[in-house]
């Protein structure tokens, strides 16, 4: 097994580069927090308000959004530097990716760490603690390990999107506007139960752009609160299948395109 | 890129003497924002995408309202379609006036560029300043395309009252000047430290949380609305957006715009103070 040996090499030396500086990883983290928090603070704000959107209370609301942000952290820590992969194949880095005997994605994933997504993920787990604990779900052992299994699925899911807009790179050079406007419609249509979108939001955000199956689906089912799913109940159970086999996809589509990569010329 | 040649520019068009009419000031200032207006086009794509997310936005709190509402005529005296007009509206300000990419200056000291502005014969701040103005406004072209496209997705109103149309106008540019002038205070800070990408990030979302572009003041839970009054952000998306709905109206609309005006004196008056401690600490990296 060479090559996960190879990534956690890379992976870790990224690390210890990024905590040289202690202090400004500290306020990465907080950066990060601060990102994820202002979309918690707007529906904490409002549900003291008006009390529950689409028969979600806060506690459920928040169980929904702890997936939703554990999800995300989870993959934006091996995943965030795809957020330079626009720059990485203009100006040609990616020429030296080729010449090293390691598979070029792996090298782009720890050309660097980013420190905040430490951030997101640990201000998931922290709510998603919290909210497990006074949402409605009856935690037996199988419910638990249906959630771990959910949240690693939620950031596959994520994660394969954002590969296969990657990739696109390859043929476009320029695919940052694609990934961001992918990362918002994930971090502020995740936090809300599907249904408030109406029918035809709904399939699109279930069947075109799998959002559905990162926290929403997950978090129904756990609840008991499988009559509101338009969807047949062993879709919603099978969620984190979805991510596994959606990452397969993504990761084939990456090989593909990427024998389309042109060098700049260096 | 055309941001160099035109700085070459506008560095020619203003004589260097101790005694600068008026006008050669305010080319100079206006050159700045040109400078970052045609920066703020460069990238076409990016610029385009986020009008597509912006609409998105609208969407989004459009059928959040809608699911808050429950089918309730009134929350609070407030009814449905003036929630979902205030969410758009503040959606559409965010594009002119929100604290993101509010001042270039913690770019420019780390890439050195700070040198030349400083050798430019006029003042940093105003530079900054008139800077910030032009990247904001090229939100504009786009947003007058984008406007019957937003009205659909979520909702539009006249102006409540021939006061409230007249004033608003007044009143968006007050917010516009009292985040550019937040922005030009935080942009400083880099003067005594380099690294402030976190720091922004915090303020951004504070700041955004606090202006009411998200929740309007009035749906605040007590204590954060209380303090959302006292701090300067509501000046910035919920101000305009409140006269121009009629939330705020009558003799609370000069109030209102007291207030903007008290805040862009106390910070002008502040960034006047730091600039002249901060002129002194400039340390350029061999740019």
């Amino acid at each position: 097994m060479r090559g996960p040996r190879v990534y956690l090499l890379l992976a870790g030396a990224a690390f210890r580069a990024e905590f040289q500086y202690r202090g400004n990883l500290f306020i990465n983290i907080i950066g990060g927090l601060f990102y994820q928090g202002v979309g918690l603070a707007f529906i904490w704000a409002v549900l003291d308000r008006f009390g529950q959107v689409g028969g979600w209370g806060l506690g459920e609301i928040a169980f929904l959004y702890g997936i939703r942000l554990t999800a995300h952290g989870l993959w934006l820590l091996p995943g965030h530097q795809l957020i330079h992969v626009d720059e990485v194949v203009i100006e040609g880095e990616y020429d030296r990716y080729l010449v090293r005997p390691v598979a070029p994605l792996v090298q782009l994933l720890t050309r660097r760490v980013r420190l905040s997504s430490l951030g997101d993920l640990a201000g998931g787990v922290v709510l998603l603690s919290i909210a497990s604990a006074s949402a409605p779900v009856d935690w037996s052992p199988g419910a638990v390990g249906f959630l771990l299994l959910a949240v690693v699925g939620g950031a596959l899911v994520e994660g394969s999107l954002q590969l296969a807009a990657s990739a696109l790179v390859f043929r476009m050079k320029r695919v940052s506007p694609i990934k961001f406007a992918i990362d918002m419609i994930f971090s502020d249509f995740g936090n809300y139960p599907l249904k408030i979108f109406g029918p035809v939001a709904g399939f699109g955000l279930t069947f075109v752009f799998p959002l559905a199956f990162v926290a929403y689906l997950p978090a129904t089912v756990l609840m008991g609160r499988e009559e509101e799913l338009a969807v047949p109940d062993w879709l919603a159970w099978g969620a984190p299948a979805i991510g596994v086999v959606l990452m397969y996809a993504a990761y084939r589509f990456w090989e593909r395109q990427s024998r389309h990569y042109e060098s700049s010329g260096h | 890129m055309t941001a160099p040649a035109t700085a070459r520019a506008s560095a020619k068009t203003v004589p260097v003497s101790a005694k600068r009419p008026l006008t050669t000031l305010l080319q100079a200032y206006l050159a700045c924002a040109r400078m970052e207006f045609r920066a703020a086009l460069t990238y076409r794509t990016a610029y385009l995408s986020s009008f597509a997310m912006m609409l998105l936005q609208i969407w989004l709190l459009t059928v959040v309202w809608k699911a808050l509402y429950d089918g309730r005529a009134e929350v609070d005296g407030l009814s449905l379609t003036t929630t979902t007009a205030y969410a758009t509206l503040t959606t559409l300000q965010y594009q002119l006036v929100s604290p993101w990419r509010s001042s270039p200056i913690d770019q420019r000291v780390r890439e050195g560029k700070v040198a030349v502005d400083l050798l430019r014969p006029v003042g940093f701040p105003g530079q900054m300043l008139s800077g910030q103005l032009g990247w904001a406004s090229a939100a504009v072209p786009v947003l007058l395309v984008a406007l019957p496209f937003a009205l659909l997705i979520g909702a539009g109103q006249a102006p409540a009252s021939t006061a409230a149309g007249l004033a608003y106008p007044v009143a968006l540019l007050g917010a516009l000047l009292v985040n550019q002038l937040l922005g030009l205070l935080l942009g400083m800070v880099s003067f005594w430290t380099l690294e402030v990408s976190g720091a922004l990030m915090a303020y951004r979302f504070v700041a955004q949380f606090f202006s009411g572009a998200l929740v309007p003041l009035w749906f605040m839970p007590g204590p954060i609305r209380v303090a959302a009054e006292w701090l300067p952000f509501q000046a910035t998306a919920y101000t305009p957006a409140a006269v121009y709905l009629g939330q705020i109206e009558g003799p609370g609309i000069a109030v209102a715009l007291g207030v903007q005006l008290a805040w862009i004196a106390a910070l002008g008056a502040l960034s006047a103070f730091v600039w002249s401690r901060a002129r002194r600490r400039v340390m350029a990296q061999g740019g």
